[in-house]
């Protein structure tokens, strides 16, 4: 039929046309029919766009980021922000490691910042001094599209959104391009198997890769628990209550890492968030796990390894691809007395052109927490930060299948699954595999059995 | 009827003011008062409420209800290993570190006490631990146990004490803890030092000069004068550093955060990594607590040694 494939062709029909001009003319009169159509309509079928109060003060504290210049580009815009509705903006920064007693004192006081960045699961810690923000979150999904699972998981509290996604920081392996070919290794390996042989090869360079397997609240969860995953193990059961650690999965997991390790990967029990930064930037190390700061800091600070670094994302196991990342979301704190000037200063900062003009400072060190800024410009403007990109999709949350609760949280911050590889790690990769999992099973139990 | 001529005598304002002043328990407790407020508010109130909070199952932000013991028997029960490890470290933690300090302070205070140039300096210098902001101190401590950057390890490298690249001082169990105890002993030697120095100053020289007529070596007068009369400061000073010991926190959190797998693990920071991280403000309390039964009868022992006569 010549009409119905000329049709099928300009991909238009008179019908089509009709009801494509009437949602637009009732969209322009009445823009809440487009936020509640979003994909999370169900929850919140209409939404009020919240209004800044003049002379309203508005605290806000984060972490400080490891790329300077985004806190400042994020400070210049809230200020910006504040200066055209009449609202005082301090914003406050602090190191990741001291948000979360800042944050819990807050909460214990019920006093504090208006609104404050939740790390990973702390909504499920502080539900009750979050507000529901789920009207805002909802004109952002008819804004930019759908939020990123992990960034769901961990802002929804029983159907309610809690916080509002704010970023990824992907975290992907940034490596010394000149050591690998020195050690023939042609590329960074795509499977952890690979991993190990490119180690065994970096051992006669004497830059070993090296990752941490202490207590560091970024770098360690990031690197084990996708190990543990890409083999199949996991700590707990989707169904958030059954211990599933002491497996054969964990067992294989377990058993790669001693031979990495025995091949010539190094762990450091000892270092810290920032260790590994330094090590790399001192020349001691050929590669490791990070988020972009490292490969950032090079090209745009040190300018000594920039040509020869190069960034690629997470090796794949047996039962696949998986990724750990940092994500941070902001909550808008019960105890506010300008909680609509809160919002409406979140809402403003995540608009799409301020957004990727913060990405781009950050400059590949956040990824966006919605579909239409995944492919965020500043992912093109260098092809060594693809990997950065590609990290965002695999990413899970700790405690995953099952979802991010006050248990999973609490197994996170004890460090289990990381302590667990750290003691079958010791002693050069010859620890107790059985004793390392009976002891991350039985303080598992004790966190999700605990009444 | 003598006490009607006494009161016509006396004007009525000084009758009530040396009423006053001859009852010296009432006055002694109205002069206590601001002190007693100040103790109530800061010490007391906070004890006691950590003492409820350990006794709920409380939360960040929410007030728990009334569970009795449960969080007591919960870490008592937990077979993971990580608690009773935790309370081994802080008696071995505390035990060792103490001892050192205490014989590295008495040292050190023999040796200031004595007359020798620029002494003022010194004893001011001796506070320099003590001063330094104590996280910007164990920061340059773990710059200093780091092993790629290791200042110690580099020096012990190079005067061929130890093999390249040198021990892990955080990363191995063994040696994090001896880590820990060295930075504990580093910072707390000054405050026994100082305290020792104060008491050894006031012992009257006369006690000296007269063992010295009658013969007595450097050792005898230690023995005999200056050690029975420090002993109220040495134990006053033992006591406050014991407890100050068993619940440090800054240096282990800064140092390993209980790392490597809670192989340094303390009461104080498992204490922190259930009840501020993980939220479970109740068992964190009571994990805290643990120990305060036994602190008491360290505490009523010294006081008793205190109390008692020579």
């Amino acid at each position: 039929m010549p009409r119905a494939k000329k049709r099928a062709k300009s991909g238009w029909s008179r019908r089509k046309f009709l009801q494509t001009a009437g949602v637009a003319v009732a969209t322009m009169a009445f823009p809440e029919i487009l936020i509640s159509c979003g994909p999370q309509s169900n929850s919140t079928p209409t939404a009020t766009i919240p209004k800044p109060r003049k002379g309203a003060s508005i605290r806000l504290l984060q972490w400080t980021s490891f790329v300077k210049p985004a806190d400042a580009e994020f400070k210049r815009q809230a200020a910006e922000w504040g200066d055209a509705n009449g609202v005082t903006v301090a914003i406050e920064t602090v190191t990741g490691d001291q948000l979360q007693p800042k944050t819990a004192a807050a909460v214990e006081a019920s006093s504090g910042p208006d609104i404050i960045q939740m790390q990973y699961g702390w909504p499920q810690l502080y539900t009750d001094s979050c507000l529901d923000v789920s009207n805002e979150v909802n004109i952002l999904i008819g804004k930019l599209g759908k939020p990123d699972p992990v960034n769901e998981a961990f802002c929804k509290v029983n159907g309610t959104w809690r916080a509002i996604p704010y970023t990824v920081v992907p975290n992907a392996w940034t490596y010394r391009t000149d050591y690998f070919q020195q050690a023939g290794v042609s590329s960074f390996p795509t499977t952890w198997d690979e991993l190990t042989a490119a180690a065994a090869k970096l051992k006669t360079t004497s830059k070993p890769i090296s990752q941490t397997d202490g207590h560091a609240y970024g770098d360690s969860l990031t690197m084990w628990n996708p190990v543990l995953w890409g083999f199949g193990g996991k700590e707990v059961n989707a169904d958030g209550k059954t211990v599933a650690i002491n497996s054969k999965e964990t067992r294989d997991a377990i058993k790669w890492a001693q031979g990495a390790v025995q091949a010539g990967f190094v762990v450091h029990p000892e270092w810290l968030d920032p260790d590994n930064n330094q090590a790399y930037h001192a020349n001691r190390i050929s590669g490791t796990l990070n988020g972009a700061s490292i490969y950032i800091r090079e090209k745009i600070e040190f300018h000594k390894y920039t040509d020869v670094t190069n960034n690629a994302p997470m090796p794949s196991g047996p039962k696949g691809t998986f990724a750990m990342n940092l994500i941070f979301n902001h909550a808008v704190m019960k105890w506010s007395p300008d909680a609509e000037t809160a919002k409406a200063m979140l809402l403003a900062l995540m608009e799409k052109d301020q957004y990727q003009k913060w990405t781009m400072i950050a400059a590949g060190y956040n990824a966006g927490p919605f579909e239409s800024l995944h492919n965020d410009p500043v992912f093109a403007s260098d092809p060594k930060l693809k990997a950065f990109q590609d990290v965002v999709a695999p990413g899970k949350w700790p405690g995953w299948p099952a979802m991010p609760s006050k248990k999973t949280a609490q197994a996170q911050t004890q460090y289990i699954v990381a302590d667990m590889f750290a003691k079958a790690l010791a002693n050069g990769g010859t620890g107790d595999i059985e004793a390392a999992i009976s002891a991350a099973e039985t303080s598992l139990k004790a966190i999700f059995e605990r009444p | 009827m003598g006490t009607a001529t006494r009161a016509d005598a006396v004007p009525a304002w000084h009758q009530r003011r040396v009423r006053i002043y001859d009852r010296e328990a009432p006055l002694g407790y109205f002069l206590l008062l601001p002190t007693l407020v100040v103790l109530g508010i800061f010490l007391l109130y906070p004890f006691l409420f950590g003492i409820w909070l350990s006794i709920t199952d409380s939360e960040l932000g929410n007030v728990g209800k009334f569970i009795g013991l449960g969080n007591y028997r919960f870490e008592f029960r937990n077979t993971d290993g990580v608690f009773y490890g935790a309370v081994i470290n802080t008696f071995l933690y505390t035990g060792v570190t103490t001892v050192f300090k205490l014989s590295l302070g008495l040292v050190m205070a023999l040796l200031l006490n004595q007359i020798f140039p620029f002494r003022r300096f010194v004893r001011a210098a001796l506070l320099l631990p003590y001063i330094i902001p104590t996280v910007l101190s164990y920061e340059a401590w773990r710059w200093m146990f780091d092993p790629t950057f290791s200042v110690i390890n580099w020096l012990l490298v190079n005067t061929h004490l130890v093999h390249y690249p040198g021990p892990n001082w955080l990363g191995v169990p063994a040696n994090a803890m001896a880590a820990l105890m060295i930075v504990n002993v580093w910072r707390g030697t000054p405050f026994y030092a100082i305290s020792f120095l104060a008491g050894m100053q006031v012992i009257p020289v006369d006690l000296y000069e007269a063992a010295r007529v009658d013969g007595a070596s450097r050792r005898q007068q230690f023995i005999n004068i200056t050690l029975p009369l420090l002993r109220p400061v040495l134990l006053v000073v033992l006591l406050l550093s014991t407890i100050l010991t068993f619940a440090d926190f800054q240096g282990p959190f800064v140092l390993t955060n209980g790392a490597p797998y809670n192989s340094t693990q303390l009461l104080s920071i498992w204490a922190y990594q259930w009840g501020i991280p993980g939220g479970a403000i109740g068992l964190g309390a009571a994990i805290s607590l643990v120990l305060f039964p036994l602190l008491t009868i360290v505490v009523a022992v010294v006081l008793f040694m205190l109390r008692r006569p020579e």
